[in-house]
């Protein structure tokens, strides 16, 4: 399982194909072992709510639900799938209220909470079918070269020359150190999150470093393809409604994390909880998720396991054009209240077209998708070495259990878990950054950025970012001057191990790197987000330009707006 | 108090100064066995002999559990629960780094250094998290003048951490009937209180050798304390602390106190003294001197106000003398009378 030393720098690391390894997951695909997850599921919850009065838990969870489905029925249906999930919830709440009705004492509301929480577990518990794994492993590739070829015909390739996906999704980083632990442990693997062709490619570097199918926390908007739905539902994914908000809900969707978790069923989720809005490296993480991680790790170590070890793996994903930008951006601005006009789009599904249109746009471009798997990390964010140990500082190794152990013993204290938890999130975001891949086009973007910043450096944000066209543009010898700086600026942050850099920014030739950051740039959009006319370069769309050039935000380069400065906690 | 884990437990201290020596012997009280780490073998080989510390607190008996050894190898034989950093600042890296090797992970870690990193400007629990296999760690801070708690004079603490095993095992290690221990939760306001009244000690000083009165000094430590509120805020520790032992508390003790060396270098530039015959004639750091640099230059960087810190650095640096720098301060523009 190594990696070809020939392809090692360029076009792409290519790995050796294994047939797919059999995980712990397949086991999913037995009923009784789902059943002994979803009772496993509603043992916790229930236990999690054992002080609690059950009957206010009960009035809390439909309340909650009632202004939930109350809202989807105001417009979010946007697929028959949501509608007939909409529908199945409705008639769970009108049979939980009238059975509220006739709950006389404490342990009729105690069965009722049993019975909401089993609704839950059941929900979201995910499926796997080996069948199809195995069709999906052959169909997907399948289909991504046969666009990947029939797109690359535009580019005129000579006769007998084609392109595989591999030389457009670059998979890089500890690759064969993540290969190594997922046999020696329990694998966690926190993607950032940008868009929603991240579960795609997510899913599929998986296959291509041929690891076992992981299972996957997929948001219900996912689901509302019918195909995507069909297939991501037996393939081992759970589903995750956004929308419900109750505890009871949350509770149960984390003690279904902790029970795959803890039976070594490796794991994926987006550790921000959604899309990242704003478009820069997450720095703020749901913690709610994240806590499972070590509970379950906690739960392994007490329980003894043959190999109780969980690894955290970061995984930063990258692309020039990010196709939902623009309402993601919008979303951001309306939210953070520095724009006046509310977006119109909630929940949006995924439009099939969208996503073909956007390998299309990659594949006919020759843009580059970066997807970065970082160092591993057990669940206190130490690094770990080849062998799963984990690394203190100064040479020192630890055993993980130690900080399990309070007043002598292993235990759980929940005040120390959740400062771990606080911590390890912390730690998750600071990977993150440092594990991230600059672009040409994001450089481009910050530099076209920060150049019009210097020229209006008094203007709030919301009167910079509707600055009119003739304001937005920067002759091309300022703009080069303003890029060559910008470079250098992260060129020193990647020869200290704060970000990497992608392979057209190596050369360091500005003018190389600029045409081709300008070339890729949000190629998606219908606004050019850097268009040179007459040498002078400028923007059609600032929000767009300010979500691109948001990806350098958090290292402390300066042309941060007040609010934005203190990402890396350097102040904390 | 009934028996429990912590009766039973083992607490290293390093550094054998004069509070780690006094909270050697608060420990002994509550613990099965301390373990006192010092710098010389032969002073070591004393303590254990005559029970008594010959450089610090030279009145107090050491408690019979207490045994003093030199080397880390004898001080982490056995594993400790609790161990405890009593070390100047500029020690508190160098040190943590050699002890990194013998400690486990479970052990809790708790500071009793007041100070920073200067360079970096790194609180000490953040030096010690970086160095040291180990998560949970806090700090022990407060008016706790060591000559006073050896006597047994009823005196209190704060112990911080975000960790509640730390705040439980100071507060069991350490309370004793003349000894309270109160905790928090806010480990970056404990820590920067204990730095930040240092700067306010050597204004202190500078005011008594002046000969002003109480009104001059009830001045210097309200507005003292509002800088240190500000700062800390914007470091991200939470205003409240500052009312605590740990920020007034501190702030009223070390500017009384004659003893204090900051103190004393503030009485001595007020005299028309040089700061390097002051130094030299103390013959120890003031901490006190570098903060008010440090800070000065960085509460500017980040649009802090802090003008009894500025002023006490300009005097420092011998820019200007003590009068100008009242008047400085006095002839500032009037402002309400809040925190922020």
């Amino acid at each position: 399982m190594k990696i070809d030393p020939r392809t090692g720098s360029n076009p792409a690391v290519r790995f050796e194909h294994h047939p797919a390894v059999r995980g712990e997951i397949y086991r999913l695909g037995g009923k009784p072992y789902r059943e002994s997850v979803i009772e496993e599921v509603i043992g916790r919850t229930m236990s999690d709510f054992a002080g609690a009065d059950p009957r206010m838990l009960l009035e809390e969870t439909i309340y909650q639900e009632r202004i939930r489905t109350r809202k989807v029925r105001a417009g979010w249906i946007t697929s028959p799938y949501l509608a007939q999930r909409n529908h199945r919830d409705r008639k769970f709440l009108a049979e939980v209220g009238s059975r509220m009705k006739s709950c006389i004492g404490l342990e009729d509301h105690r069965a009722l909470l049993e019975r909401v929480s089993d609704h839950f577990a059941t929900e979201i518990c995910g499926n796997f079918e080996p069948a199809m794994y195995d069709f999906a492993i052959r169909m997907v590739p399948w289909m991504f070269s046969w666009l990947l070829n029939a797109a690359s015909v535009q580019r005129f390739l000579p006769f007998g020359m084609s392109e595989s996906l591999q030389s457009r999704l670059r998979v890089v980083g500890e690759v064969e150190h993540l290969q190594k632990l997922a046999k020696k442990g329990t694998i966690l693997l926190v993607p950032t999150h940008l868009s929603n062709i991240d579960s795609l490619l997510v899913g599929y570097s998986i296959h291509l470093m041929s690891l076992p199918p992981f299972a996957y926390g997929a948001g219900l908007n996912l689901f509302s393809n019918p195909l995507l739905s069909f297939s991501m539902s037996r393939l081992g994914a759970y589903t995750v409604d956004r929308q419900k908000s109750s505890s009871l809900y949350k509770g149960a969707l984390k003690n279904y994390s902790t029970s795959i978790l803890k039976r070594g069923i490796h794991s994926i989720f987006f550790p921000a909880g959604g899309r990242v809005r704003s478009g820069a490296i997450e720095s703020h993480l749901k913690l709610g998720l994240l806590g499972t991680a070590l509970q379950a790790q906690l739960e392994r170590y007490r329980e003894n396991h043959p190999n109780p070890n969980l690894y955290v793996v970061p995984m930063v994903m990258n692309y020039p054009f990010v196709f939902e930008a623009a309402s993601l951006i919008e979303d951001y601005l309306a939210a953070s209240g520095k724009h006046r006009f509310t977006p119109n789009d909630g929940g949006e599904a995924v439009p099939f077209l969208n996503t073909m249109k956007f390998f299309w746009k990659i594949f006919s471009t020759r843009s580059e998708m970066w997807v970065r798997i970082g160092k591993p990390l057990d669940v206190f964010g130490n690094f770990v070495d080849e062998n799963g140990i984990s690394l203190g500082p100064n040479d020192t190794t630890i055993d993980p259990r130690r900080f399990f152990m309070t007043k002598g013993e292993i235990r759980a204290v929940p005040q120390r878990d959740r400062e771990y938890t606080s911590m390890l999130g912390q730690r998750v975001s600071e990977r993150y950054h440092a594990e991230n891949v600059v672009l040409s086009s994001h450089l481009v973007a910050y530099s076209l950025f920060s150049a019009l910043r210097k020229q209006y450096p008094a203007l709030d944000l919301f009167r910079f970012l509707t600055l009119s066209r003739a304001q937005r543009a920067i002759p091309g010898e300022r703009f080069y001057e303003e890029a060559e700086a910008c470079f250098r600026m992260v060129k020193a942050a990647a020869d200290q191990g704060r970000l990497f850099l992608s392979t057209p920014l190596h050369c360091g030739d500005v003018k190389i790197w600029v045409e081709d950051g300008v070339r890729q740039l949000g190629l998606f959009h219908d606004a050019k987000v850097v268009k040179i006319e007459d040498g002078a370069f400028s923007t059609e769309d600032m929000s767009l330009l300010y979500y691109y050039r948001n990806r350098l935000t958090g290292y402390g380069f300066g042309c941060d707006f007040a609010g934005e400065t203190d990402e890396q906690g350097f102040l904390v | 108090m009934s028996r429990d884990f912590w009766s039973d437990s083992r607490v290293v201290i390093l550094g054998g100064g004069s509070f780690g020596t006094v909270l050697a012997n608060l420990a002994a009280k509550n613990c099965s066995e301390v373990t006192l780490q010092v710098r010389a073998e032969d002073q070591a080989r004393a303590m254990n002999s005559t029970r008594m510390n010959p450089n610090y607190v030279k009145d107090l008996v050491l408690d019979p559990k207490i045994r003093a050894v030199s080397s880390y190898e004898k001080a982490f034989e056995r594993e400790a629960d609790l161990v405890i950093f009593a070390l100047p600042s500029h020690a508190a890296r160098e040190q943590a780094k050699i002890v990194a090797p013998f400690l486990r992970g479970s052990e809790l870690v708790i500071h009793a250094t007041k100070g920073l990193e200067e360079h970096s400007l790194k609180r000490i629990s953040q030096v010690l998290a970086e160095e040291l296999p180990v998560i949970r760690i806090g700090a022990i801070s407060g008016p706790n003048l060591a000559g006073e708690i050896a006597r047994g004079e009823p005196a209190a603490t704060v112990v911080a951490s975000r960790f509640d095993d730390v705040l439980e095992a100071g507060r069991r290690i350490f309370s004793t009937p003349s000894f309270r221990v109160y905790t928090t939760h806010d480990l970056i306001g404990v820590e920067w209180g204990g730095t930040l009244k240092n700067i306010f000690a050597i204004a202190s000083g500078m005011l008594e050798s002046k000969g002003l009165g109480w009104n001059a000094k009830s001045l210097l430590l309200s507005r003292g304390l509002a800088e240190m509120v500000r700062f800390g805020v914007a470091m991200g520790a939470d205003p409240r602390t500052f009312l605590g032992l740990s920020g007034m508390g501190d702030l009223i003790a070390t500017c009384s106190s004659s003893q204090s060396r900051n103190f004393r270098v503030g009485y001595h530039l007020a005299k028309g003294e040089t700061l390097s015959d002051v130094l030299s004639e103390l013959g120890q750091v003031a901490e006190g001197v570098r903060t008010a640099r440090i800070i000065h230059e960085f509460a500017r960087s980040r649009n802090v106000e802090m003008p009894i810190t500025e002023v006490v650095y300009r005097i420092i640096d011998g820019a200007w003398s003590v009068d100008e720098g009242l008047q400085h301060l006095m002839t500032r523009p009037a402002v309400e009378d809040e925190w922020s």
